[in-house]
């Protein structure tokens, strides 16, 4: 599978604050890539970084094989489209005349597309209405047809759904699943709204105080997300022994606590434990959502 | 580089800034035609033509200043230099677009001044009088000038991220170079000798000269120069004065501004973090 976008060991200090630390993240074609942090975890320094806003302190990154330290890394960047926080639009312009402006600077030879882009989110009667008059929804699907004006491989958009009422939500995500279906775009998508992302991304990226966590596809979260045994016990080594021994799927969430994913029969599970001397202090057995699972990983250690 | 200039060109076509400019332009010609006009009317002075079209340079600082620092301060207030950067413009074709297209609306304002100062001020005060390679020297000298502005306001809209701040320092500025060329001026417009006049015993008036203590020394005067020949606005109030001692200097002095402005703003962009 090609790799869009890999990053080694990024780090990014502003003084004395490190923001990114040893950030590794691969994002293959075709994925919609879903990258979870909460704020101030490190995700808009690491799409500015990526997008060429500022530069690694450490580290390297690479977007369609081409390296950061090669100056061929602006060509690439002709391939992407990005939203980073605030959509790019003169707020004086019309979207009509915004995206007449967007196609001069990526050099399109004329402006059919310019009326088809504007159907395509939505925008095609906004008219002579000025964009800074524009709802919070529209200003971000302009900046999506902005983005996208380049027939980008790759879209980057930087909390696409902050600040949208429930119509907008809808309304992107429905967008985003377009784009990546129909024309085939890889999407690096960062967002705090764990549910929306939940019902999109193919990927995630699990950021947290600079540095990810996890990554992991959405069919193997899946699987983890549909049964899972919490276990609370006082001698994990001797469990996770076990569970390698036996194959079965399983997550050390800290030094007390162990997640068993799959469907089991709660009480042959306990007896098959029991045999092998496995006592566990608590056992419960839940249905995990993203949230619960983002949640237990930032508290938990790393996952390998 | 071509492409950023396109897209340049479409901001521009549709900014109010810039049909405020254009129109202050065509404005301040006709308050000038205007004025003159009525001098010559009523006091019955003679106006030459070229003279007013030197006039405007001495506020055009203030133009560019206005101009460069709202226009380009939108750039980062809007997300458009983080949007032409993320899809593969290079730093150094952004800032190089930028002051292109700062200088060409500034040159642009000054040439529709003087356009309409000829279409209306010749039949209204009779041609020109001076020698017209003169008058393309002296213009010529104006117009490298008003680029070496636009060179340093370019720099510092491009080194400031927040649009206000840009505005408050750009205009600040050119007032302070105004205000600096003034200064120096005024200084080397001192008379060496004062008249000082005393009653004789029989009754005469008799008239002296005396020293000017305020009469700058070699030294002193050498430096106010250089700086009035350094300074953009300096130049401005020379040329539009007629008084250039060292016209042929001028705009050595301007490119020189030109080169050192926009090489440090091209390396200190290049590594600026943006946000």
């Amino acid at each position: 599978m090609e790799i869009v976008l890999e990053t080694n060991n990024l780090e990014k200090k502003y003084k004395d604050f490190r923001a990114l630390n040893h950030t590794d993240i691969h994002i293959e074609k075709g994925a919609i890539y879903g990258l979870i942090g909460k704020n101030g975890a490190g995700k808009t320094t690491l799409i500015r970084i990526i997008c060429g806003l500022q530069e690694p302190t450490n580290g390297s990154y690479t977007i369609y094989g081409v390296n950061n330290s090669n100056s061929n890394i602006t060509n690439v960047r002709k391939r992407m489209g990005a939203i980073i926080e605030t959509p790019s639009i003169y707020g004086e312009m019309t979207a009509r005349d915004n995206l007449i402006e967007q196609y001069k600077l990526v050099g399109m030879p004329s402006m059919d597309g310019v009326d088809e882009l504007l159907k395509l989110v939505g925008l095609e009667n906004t008219g002579k209405k000025k964009s800074k008059n524009f709802s919070l929804g529209m200003k971000q699907r302009l900046g999506i047809a902005i983005a996208l004006a380049n027939h980008p491989d790759f879209l980057i958009l930087d909390e696409p759904m902050n600040g949208l009422d429930p119509q907008g939500i809808i309304e992107i995500r429905e967008l985003i699943l377009k784009l990546n279906k129909e024309r085939r775009i890889t999407i690096l998508i960062s967002s705090h709204y764990l549910d929306e992302l939940s019902k999109i991304a193919t990927h995630y990226g699990f950021l947290d105080n600079g540095s990810i966590i996890k990554e992991i596809s959405s069919e193997e979260l899946m699987k983890k997300m549909e049964h899972k045994i919490e276990l609370k016990v006082s001698n994990p080594k001797d469990f996770v022994q076990y569970f390698e021994e036996k194959k079965i799927s399983y997550e050390v969430m800290n030094s007390k606590t162990i997640n068993v994913y799959g469907k089991y029969n709660l009480s042959k599970f306990i007896n098959e434990l029991s045999k092998k001397s496995l006592i566990a202090d608590e056992i419960h057995e839940i249905e995990e959502s993203l949230e619960n699972y983002y949640m237990n990983l930032i508290g938990g250690g790393r996952v390998d | 580089m071509i492409k950023l200039l396109n897209a340049s060109y479409i901001r521009l076509r549709k900014s109010k800034l810039f049909w405020l400019l254009t129109i202050f332009s065509i404005g301040i010609a006709l308050l000038m035609i205007y004025g003159q006009y009525s001098d010559m009317k009523n006091y019955g002075e003679v106006i030459e033509v070229e003279q007013l079209m030197f006039n405007y340079s001495t506020i055009i600082g203030i133009i560019i200043a206005i101009f460069t620092s709202l226009f380009l301060g939108v750039e980062y207030s809007d997300g458009a230099i983080r949007n032409k950067i993320s899809i593969g413009h290079k730093r150094t074709n952004i800032y190089l677009s930028n002051l292109i297209i700062t200088t060409i609306t500034s040159l642009f304002s000054y040439i529709l001044f003087i356009a309409f100062i000829i279409i209306i001020g010749i039949p209204l005060f009779g041609g020109i009088t001076m020698s017209i390679s003169k008058l393309i020297m002296l213009l010529g000298c104006i117009f490298v000038t008003v680029i070496a502005y636009s060179s340093i306001f370019t720099f510092i809209a491009m080194m400031i991220s927040n649009k206000t701040i840009t505005a408050i320092t750009t205009i600040m500025l050119a007032f302070g170079l105004m205000m600096i060329a003034l200064t120096c001026l005024n200084i080397l417009q001192a008379p060496e000798f004062n008249d000082y006049a005393t009653i004789e015993d029989t009754g005469e008036y008799k008239i002296e000269q005396i020293s000017n203590p305020k009469y700058p020394s070699e030294t002193k005067r050498k430096v106010c120069q250089t700086l009035l020949d350094i300074n953009p606005a300096g130049q401005m109030f020379q040329i539009a004065g007629r008084t250039a001692s060292n016209l042929k200097m001028l705009p050595i002095y301007s490119l020189g501004i030109l080169v050192v402005f926009t090489s440090s703003g091209l390396i200190l962009f290049k590594k600026k973090e943006l946000k």
